[in-house]
């Protein structure tokens, strides 16, 4: 209680003495002063830290990169780190489906930044960065919702038009919800050659999935008192929507065990007719050096379930500070300036999605003149009015792991839906009375 | 000179006694330590809850965690004999040759240089039911029209998973046995063929005896060495789908750092060093047989 | 007589065919995943994706190796950093294995004493521990002790990796050394140190050299214990850097396969000159049983 007090005061402190608290002084001067960083690896998040030098440059401070790695990997490190208590460096890589695990670790961001700052991001994202009313990242723009990507010349084909409309008694269009994904799939599906969709069949993804197809039908994955409750009469439409397609063989038989690279690199093959996917494939789908069904990519908001809600599970890449950093300021300068405008930029214009307001404005402007990329954005930009993140509790990713081969089992047909779902709410519901938390 | 002998070999030992405390022994009493906790990573103040012997008696209640023991049982039995029999047979193939021996050695040698997580990466590929090099082939080769899920099917997913572990780690029994029988003298070989033993019984009763020893060792330094596999099949499945592929390492894994529930994985693990435990002894013993057979001192 | 002489030919003939086509089968089970990963890494991922698949390669390029070699944001990895540590580590390691490795085969083999069975055998068990159950107790350790992402922490945990192992494999090979050789040498005047490099050591040479391998081998391909201990380019190995080709929802295929080529290579090289020691002490035909 005495170092969350202290803490707070060093927060208020920060905000009355230091410069930092006003937006036009960022990102102030930190002369002599070393951080150290732990960020995730990869191509795709490693060309905004060349912005690294210039905040050293401006600030005088020195950046110590602790650690690069992949997501999971750094996410096993913090917590063998909580777990060792050796949580004395100072900004962190974070993700919002992650970020409620780390309890007590990272410090809130909104006591060391101008509010005005924090305002310029999209709400919805910062509220589902803030937990137990603690801001705990900023995100970057690595925004991540699914849209439905699909195969556009099936739909001006003529021959299929009159054959689908003779079977199932409606015009064949890119779907609008997902009962229209189920027949279209059925309807283009030939296997072994071509597939009608795929879905991510393992570990969080197809949780994650279940989730969003659980919402859009209408349920609820928690209830209010944080009690599993997906073994409703929703849950049980969300799960066939899977278990039906997997035994129309509407999907590659192998599903189960995809995850989103397999899903991306199916759909860029040509083998697949709509796929729901995330924003970073975009780029890579319509590239003919990657991608066999370059020039022939549509983009939609992804469809609705029985209940008009559109699917939207929707997650985030952020940065933190520790609670334990010794120049929390610093740091959040660090953070501020790797997630504002011009690092949103740079990031955005490769492809990911933004996390600011601004940066979405001048993101549809330069893609004006690109008519796919036109497209792609107004699709997600649609997209992230329904998106919504995972319940915030920090026992998720332990639920995931333990509700997702109960998902498989009802889709292989081990089981039925109710069954699993049955089982898989037990193992919940005793995953989160282990914790204190019912 | 007498007074100095017997510490000769405790000197020479120890080294490895050093090492082995530190980095091997310490880690370990500091892990059976928590598996009597309900040590979770994220909330470190629970390694200092004493829960005695709930963790354990959990997982003795927790029939997912016996069926994965079964299997991975079962998985060591299949894959260490087969392993055995194919590197022996390699070993034999390539000892026969008269020319490339030094390429042909090497070359045996090829999967030891695949780092299991790249094994696992690449069978994984090579198995992807859509676009993997083995359904690629059968339909080329017009075999099978179907996608045959490899990684998917319940027994499928297990040969699947067995292919990868015994193509990257035959070669260890071959080069073993191959040290052995180039070790092996010549003279005895000579003597049965000049008696007018057929070639099997030459192989039968000169030769096996003989290798036989090596042939124990590479089996137990497999199966002491054999939770690399883990790698494998982590990247391959990790245990799934449904479950069905799970073994006793992806299960302490997933517990372990996704669940972030060390104290109960710590739990799990004691059980599967129990198993390693068993296996090697039993293979010490075998090894000790051998070699009392063939009359080498012990 | 002719007949007979002739139909033995034909077997013996038979025998060779057979011999050579069971080899050439096995070696192409054995390197076929290689070739393939050898030419993923020099094609477009669109052709290695392909369905229907296209088997005769149409566009080769070095590109996923230049790409490598770039800097960071062009698709480039620190793959030197990657590259030197695993060297220091590896060579490092091995070197301290093989030593200890002898100390301890040879007082196996040569000398009797007290529990000498199950000091072996508890030696051998230490390697039971699968590494994912040892990664966080060490890694507790070495936090404290500071050695987190530094090559000694790595260095120490691939020798206690390889110790038994090192240990095992040489007490076998000083086993088929006849040890009236060592004591003749010292009857004729050698002190047991010297017949030990005279004699014994050359003709164990063999089995220490493909301890030694196997050693190696261990530590450049090791992943469950250098992903915990490794943080940074001070001391990740390049089976941790190939997680550097995986995103949350990609995999560079291609760009993965380039590096597996840059850490295979090394080894094998390594591999078929370590070949030429074990090939070159067993040509004496010395050892006798």
């Amino acid at each position: 209680m005495t170092r969350l007090l202290l803490a707070v005061s060093t927060g208020l402190a920060g905000l009355m003495l230091s410069n930092a608290a006003f937006s036009a002084d960022l990102p102030g001067k930190f002369p002599g002063v070393t951080i150290d960083v732990k960020l995730i690896g990869g191509q795709q998040y490693e060309k905004l830290y060349e912005r690294i030098p210039e905040w050293e440059k401006a600030t005088g401070a020195k950046v110590n990169i602790l650690t690069k790695k992949n997501g999971f990997d750094i996410d096993k490190e913090l917590k063998s780190d909580i777990a060792s208590g050796s949580t004395n460096w100072c900004v962190g890589w974070n993700h919002s489906s992650f970020a409620p695990q780390y309890t007590g670790l990272y410090t809130d961001l909104s006591k060391l930044l101008p509010k005005d700052e924090i305002d310029a991001f999209v709400p919805s994202t910062i509220k589902a960065a803030t937990i137990d009313g603690k801001l705990e990242m900023l995100p970057r723009a690595q925004f991540d919702v699914s849209a439905l990507y699909y195969q556009k010349s099936l739909y001006e084909n003529a021959d299929n038009k009159t054959k689908f409309k003779a079977k199932y008694g409606y015009d064949l269009a890119p779907p609008d919800t997902w009962k229209e994904v189920t027949d279209q799939a059925q309807f283009f599906a030939n296997p072994p050659n071509f597939y009608g969709t795929q879905f991510a069949g393992k570990e969080e993804a197809i949780n994650g999935r279940f989730y969003e197809m659980v919402v859009a039908e209408g349920g609820e994955y928690l209830d209010k008192d944080g009690k599993p409750v997906f073994n409703s009469e929703a849950g049980i439409r969300a799960l066939d929507w899977f278990v039906n397609l997997y035994k129309a063989k509407a999907v590659p038989a192998g599903t189960t065990n995809y995850l989103w690279d397999d899903l991306g690199q199916g759909f860029a093959s040509g083998t697949v007719a709509i796929n729901l996917d995330w924003p970073g494939w975009a780029g890579f789908f319509n590239d003919p050096k990657s991608s066999k069904v370059a020039g022939n990519v549509g983009v939609k908001v992804a469809p609705k379930g029985s209940s008009g809600k559109r699917t939207g599970w929707s997650g985030f890449h952020g940065f933190s500070v520790t609670e334990n950093c010794a120049n929390k300021e610093a740091a959040a300068s660090l953070v501020w300036w790797l997630t504002n405008e011009d690092s949103q930029k740079l990031e955005a214009a490769a492809g990911p999605l933004p996390t600011r307001t601004a940066v979405w404005d001048w993101d549809l402007k330069q893609a004006e003149n690109d008519p796919y990329k036109k497209e792609v954005l107004g699709a997600f930009q649609e997209e992230a009015k329904h998106a919504f993140a995972v319940p915030q509790t920090p026992e998720w990713i332990e639920i995931s792991n333990a509700v997702y081969p109960e998902l498989q089992a009802a889709i292989l047909g081990d089981k039925t839906s109710k069954q699993a779902l049955d089982e898989a709410a037990a193992k919940a519901t005793q995953i989160l009375q282990d914790a204190g938390k019912l | 000179m007498k007074g100095f002998k017997p510490s000769a070999p405790f000197l020479l030992l120890l080294p490895a006694i050093i090492v082995l405390a530190a980095v091997v022994v310490l880690p370990l009493i500091l892990s059976l330590y928590s598996s009597f906790t309900p040590f979770r990573l994220t909330r470190p103040e629970t390694f200092f809850v004493f829960v005695g012997f709930r963790n354990y008696l959990s997982i003795l209640s927790n029939a997912d965690f016996w069926w994965a023991f079964g299997r991975t049982v079962l998985l060591l039995t299949i894959a260490l004999n087969l392993e055995m029999l194919l590197g022996l047979g390699l070993a034999m193939l390539v000892e026969k040759a008269t020319r490339g021996q030094r390429v042909l050695r090497t070359l045996m040698m090829f999967p030891m240089m695949f780092s299991p997580i790249l094994v696992g990466f690449q069978f994984k590929f090579m198995f992807n039911d859509n676009i993997g090099l083995v359904n690629n082939a059968l339909q080329s080769l017009g075999i099978t029209q179907d996608a045959i899920p490899w990684l998917i099917e319940g027994h499928l997913a297990f040969i699947a998973i067995s292919i990868a572990e015994i193509w990257s780690s035959t070669s260890i029994f071959a080069i073993l046995i191959l040290a052995g029988l180039l070790a092996m003298p010549k003279e005895p070989i000579e003597a049965a063929r000049v008696d007018g033993c057929t070639p099997w019984q030459t192989f039968r009763y000169v030769t096996w005896p003989f290798v036989m020893p090596f042939a124990y060792i590479a089996m137990t330094i497999r199966s002491l060495d054999v939770a690399r596999a883990y790698d494998i099949v982590k990247i391959m499945t990790d245990g799934g789908p449904a479950g069905r592929t799970e073994l006793l390492w992806t299960l302490v894994g997933r517990t372990a750092y996704s669940d972030a529930r060390m104290g109960l994985a710590n739990a799990m693990a004691y059980f599967s060093i129990l198993l390693s435990i068993a296996f090697t002894v039993y293979f010490y013993n075998k090894l000790a047989a051998a070699r009392a057979q063939i009359g080498a001192e012990w | 007589m002719m007949d007979e002489n002739a139909s033995a030919r034909l077997t013996r003939r038979t025998l060779t065919v057979a011999h050579r086509v069971g080899l050439f089968l096995a070696m192409l089970v054995i390197c076929l995943p290689g070739i393939w990963i050898v030419l993923s890494s020099l094609r477009p991922t669109v052709e290695i994706m392909a369905k229907p698949p296209v088997w005769i390669p149409q566009q080769l390029s070095f590109d996923a190796y230049v790409a490598m070699f770039s800097g960071i944001g062009k698709g480039g990895i620190p793959v030197l950093d990657y590259f030197r540590n695993s060297l220091i580590i590896s060579v490092t390691s091995t070197v301290i294995a093989v030593a200890i490795g002898m100390a301890g085969g040879y007082a196996f083999a040569r000398y009797r004493f007290r529990g000498k069975s199950g000091m072996f055998l508890g030696l051998m068990l230490t390697r039971t521990v699968p590494g994912i159950a040892l990664s966080l107790p060490l890694f507790f350790l070495y936090v404290r002790l500071g050695i987190i992402d530094t090559h000694i922490g790595m260095i120490l945990a691939y020798v206690a990796l390889n110790v038994p192992f090192t240990i095992w494999l040489i007490d076998g090979f000083f086993r088929q050394v006849p040890k009236d050789l060592a004591e003749a040498a010292q009857i004729d005047g050698c002190t047991r140190w010297q017949a030990f490099w005279q004699v014994e050591f050359p003709l164990a040479r063999p089995g220490i050299a493909s301890a030694a391998i196997f050693a190696f081998l261990t530590c450049w391909n090791e992943f469950a214990l250098a992903s915990q201990l490794t943080r940074s380019v001070n001391s990740k190995t390049l089976p941790v850097g190939l997680l550097d080709y995986t995103a949350e929802f990609t995999i560079d295929w291609r760009g993965m396969c380039a590096l597996a080529v840059v850490m295979i290579i090394p080894a094998l090289t390594l591999t078929y000159i370590v070949q030429k020691h074990l090939v070159g002490g067993l040509t004496s035909g010395a050892v006798k049983g």
